[in-house]
């Protein structure tokens, strides 16, 4: 692969974050906010009248299937900046103002709507938010673990070395199921979905870094013996001074492809685990239960397409990050000697 | 070897031993019990329920159930007894091994489909790196990579459905009673090759991708050079020499497949109805069938242990330079 | 007499793939044993039907036992109605007791003691011959300490177990401590076979028997007195039933009953494998869901099947608050008291239950198809439902004007009690049912709407359980419950002391009067066996359930099923499934000759 690739998807990734950072601002609805009159609706068409832009107004044209028809001339003037519901920019400035919306009772619904009538597309980018942040919560808390103990038990040898693979081997044979359902038990009410999601994260993340810890010990192993190592254990630095200044540096770069490549097994893994009904939970939204809750043989049958969305935001993001990790990877390890996985 | 080999068997003592225990002790850490389905019937007695906690054992504390489990276990008398599914009233082996050999088969169907159309890939690709077959296929890896398993599986459901080639679901069909052995053979094909693709076509990916890099590796090696230099012809260097070598660590990923045989397909199984075993652990596991959960433990980190230490036997076989000791 | 059969064919690529394979469908030939028919044997009103043909159905399930002692699910037990049969069975047309394997029964005055006189001449379908010794071994079996059942416990009256005792090889009677109003119902109870299991009974190993293992190893030792027996299982796949030869039913011809050669029962978990499986003609009965009707109907035509509105299924679901006023062990109140205050304020939960969009929730959410629930018993079940109860059609401003009435006040879109707390809770349902989440979102909205903040909690179904009934830590919940025939069966709901009782379970004495008042209510209607009196009764149980709404019921999705359009005998009951009489149902046209 070649690098404009690499900044192509870059630049993609970047417009997923910001979309998913100023989500409530964007979007016209909060995720939880229904419409029981217009459930299943299609996505709305927009028309130019009289200087402004209108969104087509539509009726109930078979309650049976949930067909809907153009009411042919009738729309409502799209407002933007228009005051919606309060919220937090950035989670810091308290604002109502939103980029568009239509006055009540209509509804915009640029992605259509779900079996309650919720905004999809308002779904898809407060989803984002869940769904994008989650690999990198996930990694971040496998790779400060990896590098740790996989360099310690690496710079140490011996014993030590022994006991953490074999505490490891333990480890990544825990049923992490099981623990999800104990644990999930434990979690007070007070949390919310999100909350409650991103520990499950946690969970799953401490079960999971045991494969960097290997790798990386055994970089470790092969580093400790070079001279610049043994340099600086002469000169009495701390051991934990020398794993995080002399193997830390030359780990980084694997590290990081390990990182971008891993990524997307969270994103995978979160769609998998609303499957099972384990991820996180309605009313919040995330693209992998909105995924699973389009695992329908309805929505094919009748057509309600809106509703894949969610699986080519994974899609599509799944490819951007396996593509930026495959770039990373290019250009930090071009003899490809430790990413071989 | 032999002893390398009785090492890992022995090791394998302690590790079961402290799963079960610590998997007994997740459950009586998690609200509830097995007789929750029960609790929740309008009509069932308080004094009915009282004698079915009785009758399983769930009155004793957990680490009493626990060693009453393991003493039953140990085969004292030469007799091993993990228990019966509170669920199924069935021993827990039969239980697994009903469901077992329909698992077996789907995962190895879908190893060898992956593994058949991503060797020669990744080969080629290697080969012919940066070329447009190159970067169409790593194009159509990452894609399949893409979709959640889960929905590739309707998708294919969605597929059998609207050509009728193939069956919706199922691991046999309705009429299988009736059939002769060869048509039970072909049957049971026909129902196998949406499962096995659906279930192959994620390692495709990673299997490719780690031939291309390997081979790569290995081509740029020094004994390649010198393999060309005495005018070894390039077939005979990429097959004997490249190959051989570039194979190695998808031996050892192998071995890790194996240990993933009980879990792998379960959301196959659920969304195609194949009646594996995943499936009924995750039930299990969710209703609080504890033996079961427990046995099912014991076979899957034996099956662990014993797919990593097969997948370094191969190694050793396919490479002599590697030695254990 | 031979039947040829040939199953069903593949779509059009199938076949062309199987010929490419070497094939052509397969052929199932059946070979219908016949018994001679005995003079006590049950002639069918029904006209006459021809034998033969397959009937292919789908479970969700699969049976867990076809131990009925063992059986808790209900796949389990559906599987075991068709191989056991009792001493009565119950008519869902005519909503009524019917004989079973006995032909008939006298009761005495005093309405406690029941003879019953068996038919002459029935036999288990492995030929041996049922008797009185069978009927008494079943309930020695069920009454013993070593076997816990639920029938243990469930067959007593006024906490006696029923006598039971034989008089002669074809006549057994019963007595029981008290009038036990649902006796009948209850009787109907599978009888087991004395010769199959005394040896099981004896050393111990009784819920050990007839286990899924022994139907797929040896099916030929799960033996019945009804209309099928196992013919082969395959866990997690299918089963395959074929005739009782000595089924005590026949037509007037004196053609034995069932009149299908086989029965398949298919074991799909998957709602989206099998709805297709049935559209594209693949089965001859499924049950569907309201929201997949539709589309499924549309191929109705070409398949020849029909898609019958069932009207509305016995399944309730209801959202409760926590009225329990009773403090964990470190002496915390499980709700707070404040909130306790609410709950327990019979105007708060009616203004809840007027703010409850449920006509919105069933156009929107289940494509119109479902109906509202306002009683403990769904409108399904015509035999107990009190029509009369009162109902809390969506009306917001009415909701808040009852709030404001007893000292609610909205600000800001924000509802506070007398106190200035801000009115908020939290409601805990289970994770598994997607119908019960959307209720719980549309509920929140609702609630929204008066100013009232509802925090859901989806959680699994073991923690539910464990919070509700254990450790009462919660503050409203949603669940719902199938519904049971007869009202004895709510008796844990109903009564203070019940464990199901939810808002404020197993209660020493009643808390409330209208608790109490339905506890007497309870006791007069299980001491009387006049359905009439009982009915009265019970109408008075729902409606106090209605003024007081401990429990706010919600809606309830109308039951559609699929069926192939050449079968006969079909005769729909008000409640229960269209296919209740598998036995005597038989194919018009047949799908090949």
């Amino acid at each position: 692969m070649e690098r404009p690739l690499g900044l192509a998807v870059l630049i993609l990734l970047g417009c997923f974050y910001l979309v998913a950072l100023f989500a409530d601002f964007i979007s016209p609805y909060t995720p939880p906010d229904q419409s029981l009159q217009k459930t299943y609706h299609p996505p709305t068409a927009l028309f130019w009248e009289n200087g402004r832009l209108h969104v087509q107004r539509y009726e109930l044209a078979d309650p049976d299937d949930m067909v809907y028809r153009k009411i042919e001339g009738e729309g409502a003037p799209v407002r933007f900046f228009a005051r919606g519901h309060d919220y937090r920019l950035m989670g810091l400035i308290p604002t109502d103002r939103h980029l568009f919306l239509v006055d009540e009772p209509d509804r915009i619904y640029l992605l259509g709507s779900d079996e309650t009538g919720r905004d999809n597309f308002s779904r898809l980018l407060y989803g984002a938010r869940i769904s994008l942040s989650i690999g990198l919560v996930g990694i971040a808390i496998i790779m400060v673990f990896g590098f740790l103990a996989g360099g310690l038990a690496g710079y140490f040898g011996g014993i030590w070395d022994n006991l953490t693979m074999r505490f490891i081997e333990l480890v990544m044979a825990v049923p992490g199921l099981y623990l999800l359902l104990v644990l999930r038990g434990t979690f007070p009410d007070e949390l919310s979905p999100g909350q409650t999601f991103f520990l499950i994260v946690i969970i799953l993340s401490f079960l999971a870094w045991g494969g960097t810890a290997r790798i990386i010990r055994g970089m470790t192993l092969s580093l400790r013996n070079r001279q610049f190592v043994m340099a600086a254990e002469v000169l009495g630095q701390s051991p934990l001074k020398i794993v995080g200044k002399h193997i830390l540096p030359n780990v980084f770069s694997y590290l990081v492809v390990a990182a971008s490549l891993s990524i997307p097994a969270f994103i995978l893994g979160e769609a998998a685990l609303s499957f099972l009904g384990l991820g996180i939970q309605e009313p919040s939204a995330s693209w992998g239960l909105m995924l699973s809750q389009a695992q329908d043989m309805k929505v094919f049958m009748l057509n309600f397409w809106w509703l894949l969305l969610p699986g080519a935001a994974i899609f599509v993001t799944v490819i951007a990050f396996n593509v930026l990790g495959d770039v990373f990877r290019d250009i930090v390890d071009p003899k490809q000697k430790f990413l071989n996985r | 070897m032999k002893t390398v080999i009785a090492r890992r068997l022995i090791a394998l003592i302690p590790m079961l031993l402290g799963i079960t225990f610590m998997a007994t002790m997740l459950m009586h850490l998690a609200p509830g019990d097995f007789l929750d389905q029960v609790r929740m019937q309008r009509d069932a007695d308080p004094e009915y329920i009282e004698r079915l906690e009785r009758e399983f054992g769930l009155d004793n504390p957990w680490y009493v159930q626990y060693f009453l489990w393991l003493k039953n276990v140990v085969p004292w008398d030469l007799r091993s007894d993990f228990g019966y599914s509170f669920h199924y009233k069935v021993d827990v082996w039969e239980l697994l091994g009903q469901r077992l050999p329909a698992t077996i088969l789907l995962s190895v169907t879908s190893l060898a489909f992956a593994w058949v159309i991503a060797i020669p890939l990744g080969v080629l690709a290697a080969i012919y790196k940066d070329s447009i077959f190159d970067r169409i296929s790593s194009i159509l890896a990452y894609a399949a990579l893409s979709i959640p398993e889960f929905f590739l599986a309707l998708l294919a459901l969605f597929f059998a459905a609207r050509t009728g080639l193939f069956p919706l679901g199922g691991f046999t069909s309705t009429e299988f009673e009736f059939m002769s052995p060869v048509r039970r053979f072909f049957d049971v094909a026909h129902h196998l090759i949406l499962p096995t693709i659906v279930v192959g076509i994620g390692s495709i990916a990673s299997i490719m991708r780690i031939m291309r890099a390997n081979f790569i590796d290995n081509i740029r090696s020094e004994y390649v050079t010198t393999a060309r230099a005495k005018g070894v012809p390039e077939g005979i260097v990429m097959f004997r020499h490249v190959f051989r070598n570039a194979i190695n660590p998808l031996i050892t990923a192998a071995g890790f497949a194996f240990s993933s045989i009980v879990s792998g397909a379960l959301m196959v199984e659920i969304v195609m109805n194949y009646p594996g075993i995943g499936h009924m652990i995750f039930h299990a596991i969710l209703q609080q069938d504890q033996f079961v959960v427990l046995g099912a433990l014991v076979m899957s980190s034996t099956m662990l242990i014993l797919g990593n230490l097969l997948a370094d036997i191969a190694l050793a076989w396919n490479d002599p330079r590697i030695r254990y000791d | 007499m031979g039947i040829k059969h040939w199953a069903y064919r593949y779509q059009a690529g199938g076949i062309a793939l199987l010929v490419l394979l070497g094939g052509c469908s397969a052929e199932i030939e059946s070979v219908r044993e016949e018994a001679p028919v005995p003079e006590d044997i049950e002639r069918v009103a029904r006209d006459p039907g021809r034998q033969g043909d397959i009937f292919t159905g789908t479970s969700a399930g699969t049976p867990a036992t076809f131990n009925p002692l063992v059986a808790e699910d209900a796949t389990s037990t559906e599987a075991i109605a068709r191989l056991l049969d009792g001493l009565t069975r119950f008519d869902p047309v005519k909503e009524e007791v019917v004989p079973g394997l006995a032909k008939s029964w006298d009761v005495s005055e005093d309405s406690k003691t029941f003879t019953f006189h068996l038919r002459r001449g029935v036999r288990w379908s492995d030929g041996e011959p049922f008797t009185a010794d069978d009927v008494v071994f079943t309930f020695k079996a069920i009454y013993d300490e070593r076997y816990p059942n639920r029938k243990q416990m469930e067959f007593r009256a006024g906490g006696e177990p029923f006598e039971v005792e034989k008089i002669d090889d074809h006549t057994v009677r019963f007595t029981t401590a008290e009038i036990f109003a649902p006796f009948l119902l209850y009787i109907g109870t599978e009888i087991l076979p004395r010769h199959k299991l005394i040896d099981a009974f004896a050393d111990g190993t009784l819920m050990r028997q007839w286990t899924i293992s022994t139907a797929s190893r040896t099916p030929e030792q799960i033996v019945g007195t009804g209309p099928f027996r196992i013919r082969s299982f395959r866990p997690a796949q299918r089963m395959i039933y074929e005739p009782n030869p000595h089924y005590w039913r026949a037509d007037r011809e004196d053609a034995r009953l069932p009149y299908v050669d086989f029965f398949i029962e298919r074991f799909v978990q998957d709602q989206n494998a099998s709805m297709v499986a049935f559209a594209s003609g693949q089965s001859d009965h499924q049950g569907i869901t309201p929201d997949q009707a539709g589309w499924i109907r549309r191929n109705a035509e070409r398949h020849d099947y029909t898609v019958h509105d069932r009207g509305p299924s016995t399944s309730t679901s209801f959202i409760w608050f926590n009225q329990n006023p009773g403090t964990n062990e470190n002496g915390t109140p499980f709700v707070e008291p404040h909130k306790l205050e609410w709950f327990t304020n019979q105007t708060f939960r009616q203004a809840v239950s007027y703010g409850i969009d449920r006509q919105g929730l069933i156009d929107g959410v289940i494509f119109g198809r479902g109906e509202p629930l306002w009683s403990s018993v769904s409108p399904a079940n015509t035999q107990w439902y009190n029509p009369d109860v009162r109902t809390y059609p969506y009306d917001p401003e009415k909701a808040l004007a009852l709030l404001e009435e007893v000292g609610f006040r909205k600000e800001n879109g924000r509802l506070y009690d007398e106190h200035g707390n801000r009115v908020t809770f939290s409601l805990i349902t289970n994770e598994d049912n997607r119908l019960r989440a959307n209720m719980a979102t549309v509920f929140m909205e609702n609630m929204k709407d008066l100013g009232i903040e509802v925090r859901l909690r989806l959680i699994d179904f073991s923690n539910f359980v464990n919070r509700i009934s254990e450790s009462f830590n919660y503050e409203a919940g949603l669940l719902g419950f199938t519904g049971g025939r007869d009202p004895h069966g709510g008796t844990s709901i109903y009564s203070s002391g019940g464990r199901l009782h939810v808002w404020h379970p197993n209660q020493p004495e009643p808390a409330t009067e209208w608790e109490a008042r339905i506890d007497e209510l309870m006791q007069k209607q299980l001491r009387t066996l006049d359905e009439e009196e009982r009915r009265e009764y019970f109408n008075e149980v729902q409606s106090i359930m209605s003024e007081q709404l401990p429990l706010i019921y919600l809606i309830t999705p109308n039951i559609h099923e699929g069926l192939r359009n050449r079968w006969r005998n079909i005769d729909p009951p008000d409640m229960g499934t269209l296919i209740w009489n598998l036995d005597e149902i038989w194919a018009e046209q047949r799908l090949l000759p």
